[in-house]
C-alpha cells in the first residue's frame, strides 16, 4: 500500500511539472482518503445494451491492475433530463472529483456547470454525445460521417435508383439530426433515390420492427432501408411481410445485424449492406485518455483541440468474420448467436486502444483475468472537425462537412 | 308480486338500453376503423388493402393482451401503470428461461404467467388492504419490478426465446398469421369472461357500487386483487409474444404500451371512472388506435405532427362516444320512425 502511495506521489509529482508546463494550469489531485483517484461515471439512463456497455467498460477498466489500486470510480445514473446531469455534475464537483467521464444527455444545456467544474480542476471526458463547451474533452465518432458514408453505400448498392425507407432515431437529438443531414446530403444528389417513409424508431430494434412493418404496408415495394441502431428489426420486419424477400440496409453494429449481413441465405433473397454507426468502446478510450492525462503520461491539449474523433466502425458483409473467443482476435468482428444476444453491440473491442478487454468487460463489466492497463498508442490522438451545436459554439462549419471518408461513390448521380 | 315483476321489468329496460349504447358504441368504433383502413387508399394507394388490416391486426394484438388486463383494472375503479413493467418483467423471463431452447416450454409460459400474477396480486393487495391509491401503488410496483429486472440483467438481457416461439410469431394459415388467431382466441375468451361469466359480472358490480356488491355477498377485496393479477399477467403474456416477435428482450419494450393501454380501454368505450365496460370496444379502440399510427407512418408527417394527430383522434372518438350523442341519436331514429 505505502509502495502504491509512493509510487503515485512522484506519478503525481511528474503529473505536477509537466500540466503544469504544459498548460499552465493547476493539476489534478487524488482526493479520497485512500490516495485514490475518485473518478465519476455520469450515465444518462442504464436499460439498453449500448449504454450498459459503454458503463461496463469503464467499470472493467476500472477494475484492471493497476487502476484497481488507483481508481475510485463511482457510477451514477442521471436519466434523460439535462437538469438532473447538471445537479449530479455538480455534486460531483463538489465532492471532490478528479475526473469526469459521461455520457452527455445535451451538447448545450451542461455547459455552464462543464466550465464551473474546468476552473475547479476537474478533467471531463464526454463519450459518444459531445458537448459544446470547449474546456470538455470530446471523445466521439459522430464527427467521423456515418450519415453520408452509409447513405452512399445504400446509393452504391441500389445502382443510384429505388425507394428507401430512413429509420431514425430519437426525435429532436443532435446525434440523430447529424446522420440524417448528412445522410439526406447524398441521397438529394441522387434524383433516382426517393425517400418514401421516414419514420423514428429510438435506436430501439423492437421499435424499428414495428414501424419498418408499418412503412411496409404502405411500400411493400420498398428497394432498400437507411438505419440507424436498431436495424436488426428492419430485418425482421422485411421477413415478415415476405419471407422471401429481403432488401439491402445500412445500419449499426448490432451482433444480429452483422451476423444476418453474413448469412448466405439471407444474401440469397437479397440482403446486403453494411454495418458502421457508434462504438461503445469510446468510453474506454475516453477513460483511458483521461487516466493517461491525470497521472501525467500525456499531455493536456489546448482548449480549441479537445474534440477528439473515434474512427467510424465499418463492416460490409464479406468483412464479416466470427470471433472464436471471447474478444477481437485475428480480425474477427462478430460473435456466434449463442454468445450475446442479437441486440448486442459488437463494436465493445479494439485491439489497438482496449486490448483489455473481453467479452465479459462489456457483458458484466469484470476485469479480464491476468490483463493489465497497456498504454495508448503515442499519436492516438485523431482531431476531429469542428461542427457548431455538436462539438463547438462559435465556430464555421468546415466546408467539406459532408465528404465521403469511408466509401466511394460507384454510380454518378 | 306484482311490485316484484314491475322492477324486474324496468330493470329489463334499464339494460336493454344500457346494451343498446354499448353496442353503438362498439358499432361506432368499428366502423372508425374501417372508413381509416379504406380511407388510408387516400393516403398510398398500397394501403387500404388486406396486407393493411394484417399489419394492422398483427401489431394490435400485443396491445389488445395489455389492454384486456387495464379493462379489468379500470372496471373496479383503478388504474395499472405497471403494464410497461410487467411487459418487461415478461419478456426478460421468458428469454431468460428459454435459453434458445424449446425444452419445457409448458411449464415456462404458464410459470411466467404465475410469477406475474402473484406481482400483480401484491399490487391489488397492497391497494385493497393497506389502501394505497391504485396509480401510487401501481407505479411503485412498475418502478421496483423494472429496476429487479435491470439489476438482474445489468442492463442486457440475455438469452433467446424458444425458436418455437419465433416461429409461432412468423407462420401463417391462409395467409393469416398465426398471433393473429391467437389474438381472435383470446378476444372469443375475453368477452365471455368479462361480459357472460359469472366472474365477469361480479367485478362488474364491484366497479358499479362496491358496497352495494359487498353487501350482495361478493367478495369486493378479492375481486379486485384478481382484476390486477389477471392484468399482469395479459401484459406479461404480452411481453412474452413481444420478445419472440423481436428476438429477444430490451429492457424498454414495454414502454410503447402503457398510455396505449389506457386510451384503447377509454376509446372503446369504457368509463374510466370504473363501472362500464366492453372488451369488443376495448379491441377496436386497440384496432383504431394501430390504424391511426400506421397510417400516419405512411403519410409521413413529422413525429411532432403525428402525436398531435393522434391526441385529437383520441379526443375526437371519445367525444363521439358520449352518452349524450347516443341519446340524442336515438331520440332522432325514434323521432324519424
Amino acid at each position: 500500500m505505502s509502495l502504491i502511495t509512493k509510487k503515485k506521489h512522484i506519478t503525481l509529482a511528474a503529473a505536477l511539472g509537466v500540466s503544469m508546463l504544459a498548460a499552465g494550469m493547476q493539476p489534478a489531485e487524488a482526493k479520497t482518503e485512500d490516495g485514490k483517484w475518485l473518478i465519476y461515471l455520469s450515465l444518462s439512463y442504464s436499460g439498453n445494451s449500448w449504454q450498459s456497455e459503454a458503463a461496463n467498460i469503464v467499470k472493467a477498466l476500472a477494475q484492471t491492475p493497476p487502476y484497481d489500486e488507483t481508481v475510485e470510480l463511482v457510477e451514477v445514473i442521471s436519466g434523460t433530463d439535462p437538469q438532473s446531469q447538471i445537479s449530479d455534475y455538480e455534486s460531483m464537483i463538489a465532492n471532490g472529483a478528479d475526473g469526469i467521464v459521461s455520457f452527455p444527455i445535451s451538447s448545450n444545456a451542461l455547459n455552464r456547470t462543464v466550465r464551473h467544474g474546468c476552473d475547479q480542476g476537474v478533467l471531463f471526458f464526454m463519450y459518444d454525445a459531445t458537448v459544446t463547451e470547449q474546456c470538455a474533452y470530446n471523445v466521439s465518432y459522430i464527427t467521423s460521417g456515418f450519415g453520408e458514408n452509409t447513405a452512399q453505400a445504400l446509393v452504391n448498392e441500389l445502382q443510384g435508383e429505388g425507394k428507401i425507407f430512413l429509420s431514425r432515431g430519437v426525435p429532436g437529438n443532435s446525434v440523430d439530426e447529424r446522420h440524417t443531414n448528412g445522410a439526406m446530403h447524398i441521397f438529394d444528389q441522387y434524383p433516382g433515390i426517393e425517400v418514401v417513409a421516414e419514420y423514428y424508431s429510438n435506436w430501439d430494434d423492437r421499435t424499428t420492427q414495428q414501424e419498418t412493418s408499418k412503412a411496409l404496408a404502405a411500400h411493400p415495394d420498398v428497394d432498400g432501408i437507411w438505419a440507424q441502431a436498431g436495424e436488426y428489426g428492419a430485418i425482421q420486419a422485411l421477413l415478415q411481410a415476405d419471407e422471401n424477400r429481403l432488401v439491402p440496409i445500412t445500419g449499426e453494429n448490432s451482433n444480429g445485424f452483422r451476423l444476418a449481413l453474413a448469412n448466405e441465405e439471407y444474401q440469397a433473397k437479397g440482403l446486403s449492406g453494411v454495418s458502421a454507426g457508434s462504438p461503445p468502446a469510446q468510453s474506454g478510450f475516453a477513460f483511458k485518455l483521461m487516466m493517461e492525462m491525470l497521472e501525467g503520461q500525456r499531455e493536456s491539449l489546448p482548449e480549441d483541440k479537445r474534440n477528439i474523433q473515434y474512427p467510424l466502425p465499418w463492416v460490409s458483409a464479406g468483412d464479416v468474420q466470427l470471433c472464436e473467443g471471447d474478444t477481437f482476435e485475428n480480425g474477427c468482428n462478430t460473435f456466434p448467436e449463442d454468445k450475446v444476444p442479437s441486440s448486442f453491440v459488437t463494436e465493445v473491442f479494439n485491439p489497438q486502444l482496449l486490448p483489455e478487454l473481453s467479452l465479459a468487460s462489456a457483458l458484466e463489466g469484470s476485469p479480464t483475468p491476468g490483463a493489465t492497463i497497456q498504454p495508448l498508442p503515442e499519436d492516438v490522438i485523431e482531431n476531429a472537425p469542428n461542427e457548431p451545436g455538436i462539438n463547438c459554439r462559435s465556430c464555421d462549419t468546415p466546408e467539406n462537412l459532408y465528404e465521403l471518408t469511408t466509401v466511394e461513390a460507384t454510380v454518378s448521380p | 308480486m306484482n311490485q316484484s315483476y314491475s322492477t324486474a321489468d324496468k330493470q329489463d329496460t334499464r339494460q336493454a338500453q344500457r346494451f343498446s349504447s354499448t353496442s353503438i358504441a362498439v358499432l361506432t368504433i368499428y366502423s372508425l376503423v374501417v372508413l381509416m383502413i379504406f380511407g388510408s387508399r387516400l393516403v398510398s394507394p398500397s394501403l387500404g388493402g388486406l396486407s393493411q388490416l394484417m399489419t394492422v391486426l398483427y401489431l394490435s394484438s400485443f396491445l389488445v393482451i395489455c389492454a384486456f388486463g387495464q379493462g379489468l383494472v379500470i372496471m373496479v375503479r383503478g388504474l395499472d401503470l405497471s403494464v410497461a413493467s410487467m411487459i418487461t418483467l415478461g419478456g426478460v423471463l421468458s428469454t431468460t428461461f428459454m435459453q434458445g431452447t424449446n425444452e419445457g416450454l409448458y411449464f415456462i409460459i404458464p410459470g411466467i404467467l404465475l410469477i406475474s400474477a402473484l406481482v400483480g396480486g401484491i399490487s391489488g393487495f397492497g391497494i385493497t388492504r393497506l389502501s394505497i391509491p391504485p396509480f401510487i401503488m401501481t407505479m411503485a410496483m412498475g418502478l421496483i419490478v423494472y429496476s429487479v429486472c435491470l439489476g438482474f440483467t445489468e442492463g442486457t438481457p440475455r438469452g433467446f426465446p424458444a425458436p418455437i416461439l419465433n416461429a409461432f410469431m412468423q407462420s401463417k394459415v391462409f395467409g393469416v398469421a398465426l398471433p393473429i388467431l391467437l389474438m381472435l382466441i383470446l378476444i372469443v375468451i375475453f368477452t365471455t369472461l368479462q361480459s357472460y361469466s359469472a366472474f365477469g359480472r361480479k367485478l362488474n358490480a364491484v366497479g358499479n357500487n362496491p358496497d352495494a356488491a359487498n353487501i350482495a355477498g361478493i367478495t369486493v377485496k378479492r375481486m379486485t386483487i384478481s382484476a390486477y393479477a389477471i392484468s399482469a399477467a395479459c401484459s406479461a403474456l404480452a411481453g412474452v409474444l413481444l420478445a419472440a416477435y423481436a428476438n429477444g428482450a430490451t429492457l424498454r419494450m414495454g414502454d410503447d404500451y402503457l398510455l396505449p393501454s389506457i386510451a384503447a380501454v377509454v376509446v372503446g368505450g369504457s368509463s374510466i371512472l370504473g363501472g362500464r365496460g366492453n372488451f369488443l370496444g376495448t379491441v377496436g379502440g386497440a384496432l383504431l388506435l394501430t390504424t391511426l399510427s400506421s397510417m400516419l407512418s405512411a403519410l409521413g408527417v413529422g413525429q411532432g405532427w403525428k402525436t398531435v394527430l393522434e391526441g385529437v383522434v383520441i379526443l375526437v372518438a371519445l367525444l363521439m362516444l358520449r352518452e349524450q350523442v347516443f341519446a340524442s341519436l336515438q331520440s332522432m331514429f325514434k323521432r324519424s320512425s
